[in-house]
């Protein structure tokens, strides 16, 4: 019996300043394709049409229509970041398609016409956050790529530092794909702060971390770098002495010790090669196509209203655990965790929640008071003065 | 703007309504705006632009990103209208409306408490006058005020700004003819 074939569409810068993320995710999406086409359970198999818009915001669009109205995709996999994302929103709408979309991102957008399998706010920077008012510091020294997921990682830090007394030191932002970092380290060194944000992206943080750890072994100062996007395949970039000790936060990496992932690894590694490792996004991406892959099987149709429906609260075991899309709000329940990145490129997690998590895109479910320890009660004001509010 | 797609809309759209649009790519625009459509994603949050514009032409922000750290900017920058993007053909008549709209209320209301810190400000010298008419006319405080303000009317002036004078004059205007 000959399989049936359903078109897909992929979006994935292949160069920019984003390329390593685009590349990964693309490795990843090919792989969980291959994987399909090749599983007898699938009575289809999956026919990839990539469109690559080489990092230019514009171009999204473009290609977006284009697998669309050419092509006549029902679903696309793709994007990394928020602009591109929203480049292809209203087309998506417009023409009632649904975009997976792998990438963690900032929140506060809710489409019915986007499943969102990357981490959601809550997962991401809120648990880093909290690790580090317990158990590191209430100060925070933040530096960033300028534009929306730096701003909004920021905001959310300081809502919960300054809900416990504490403060953040200084906000430095560079433009996406700034090189030059030489300034900020040299402020970090010398007012040694005990915790560094870093919220840069691409190649601004790779030389960044570089540089900061030059700079401290010179100064003989310590402080702890955190990160809600560091994966694997950059630490082998970065350099495993310089991206040491990083505590990171994300719901994948290749370090996590589940069935799921041990095979997943080695096949990732059978394909390309045994030093390569996957990364959180392109982990999020092979999930994708496979939240994807099942509920079409299961919904029978393409129909986006039919997968939708189908992929609604449907468990998949995979690489990072057990996922499923929160019909309320089409993000996904997954379990957040806590890492810190060793010598030899690899994280060694240290936390994890103790089931899948809701995802809550507009952190409405954000509640600074548990923060306050008991002891802190006296000094401080009653906790329900000390609910967030929205806009601080 | 960025969007061409978007930037298309937006003009077709406002030469239907006989708009004339002067784009501010490279800088400020020379003529003198009487309404500025601004794309707030494009701006870094860091502080609020300094617009070289008069800060009653009305502002209509056009919003994609809805993160509370960009609302927050939003805020600061006071637009008296905006439009969620994508743009499309409909919903910029109203934006448009309602930005003139709030942009009048706005300066109606700015010069009402100009009108009222002035009042405010001024009764001590209307307190001062009247303690003056009471005391060196024999007055009550009723009929001093009363002459006051009929004193005020005939010579088309304020109130305020006649007590100003009677304090600073030492008494040395004088006041309304006939007693009521």
């Amino acid at each position: 019996m000959s399989k049936s074939s359903i078109p897909i569409g992929l979006l994935f810068s292949q160069s920019g300043p984003y390329q390593m993320m685009g590349g990964e995710m693309l490795k990843s999406a090919r792989m969980a394709i291959d994987e399909v086409n090749a599983d007898n359970q699938f009575d289809f198999e999956l026919v990839p049409h990539l469109r690559d818009p080489a990092g230019v915001v514009s171009a999204y669009h473009t290609a977006c229509e284009h697998l669309i109205r050419e092509v006549g995709v029902d679903h696309i996999v793709g994007c990394y970041t928020s602009a591109s994302r929203k480049q292809v929103l209203p087309i998506i709408e417009r023409t009632d398609r649904l975009l997976w979309h792998p990438a963690r991102y900032e929140g506060f957008e809710c489409s019915d016409n986007i499943i969102y399998v990357g981490a959601a706010p809550n997962h991401a920077v809120v648990p880093l956050i909290r690790y580090m008012l317990d158990h590191l510091a209430r100060d925070v020294f933040c530096v960033g790529s300028n534009y929306v997921w730096t701003w909004e990682t920021n905001r959310v830090t300081r809502e919960l530092v300054s809900a416990v007394g504490g403060s953040i030191l200084a906000e430095r932002l560079i433009d996406l794909g700034e090189l030059n970092v030489e300034h900020i380290v040299q402020e970090i060194v010398s007012r040694r702060p005990p915790v560094v944000l870093n919220t840069l992206v691409g190649e601004s943080s790779y030389i960044f971390m570089r540089a900061l750890h030059a700079a401290t072994l010179k100064a003989r100062f310590t402080t702890t770098v955190l990160s809600c996007s560091l994966c694997e395949p950059e630490l082998k970039i970065i350099g495993g002495n310089a991206a040491a000790g990083c505590i990171t936060s994300s719901a994948y990496f290749e370090s996590i010790d589940l069935l799921e992932n041990r095979a997943f690894v080695s096949r990732w590694k059978d394909r390309h090669g045994i030093d390569s490792s996957p990364s959180v996004d392109g982990q999020s991406t092979y999930v994708s196509i496979m939240l994807l892959a099942r509920a079409i099987k299961r919904a029978g149709s393409t129909s986006v209203n039919d997968v939708r429906s189908a992929a609604a609260n449907h468990c998949y075991q995979s690489p990072q655990g057990p996922i499923w899309v929160d019909p309320d709000n089409n993000h996904c329940f997954l379990t957040p965790r806590l890492a810190r990145s060793t010598k030899n490129e690899q994280f060694d997690i240290f936390w994890e929640a103790e089931a899948p998590q809701k995802p809550d895109p507009y952190l409405s479910g954000l509640d600074a008071a548990p923060l306050v320890r008991p002891h802190s009660t006296s000094t401080s004001p009653p906790p329900q003065q000390q609910r967030l509010r929205l806009l601080n | 703007m960025h969007d061409e797609r978007e930037l298309g809309i937006i003009r077709r759209q406002l030469n239907r309504l006989g708009v004339q649009i002067v784009p501010w790519g490279d800088g400020p625009p020379t003529t003198e705006a009487d309404v500025v459509l601004l794309d707030a994603d494009l701006f870094p949050i860091e502080q609020v632009p300094a617009l070289p514009i008069d800060p009653t032409t009305p502002i209509i922000a056009l919003v994609g990103i809805e993160t509370p750290s960009r609302l927050k900017w939003l805020l600061d920058l006071k637009p008296a209208s905006f439009l969620i993007k994508p743009i499309r053909s409909a919903g910029l008549y109203s934006a448009l409306v309602m930005a003139f709209g709030i942009a009048q209320q706005r300066t109606e209301a700015i010069e009402r408490i100009k009108h009222l810190e002035f009042r405010v400000k001024s009764r001590r010298l209307v307190i001062a006058a009247i303690l003056y008419l009471m005391e060196h006319r024999k007055l009550t405080e009723a009929a001093a005020f009363a002459l006051i303000r009929r004193t005020a009317m005939q010579r088309r002036t304020t109130i305020e700004e006649l007590s100003a004078e009677i304090v600073a004059s030492g008494g040395q205007v004088p006041l309304a003819i006939h007693p009521s």
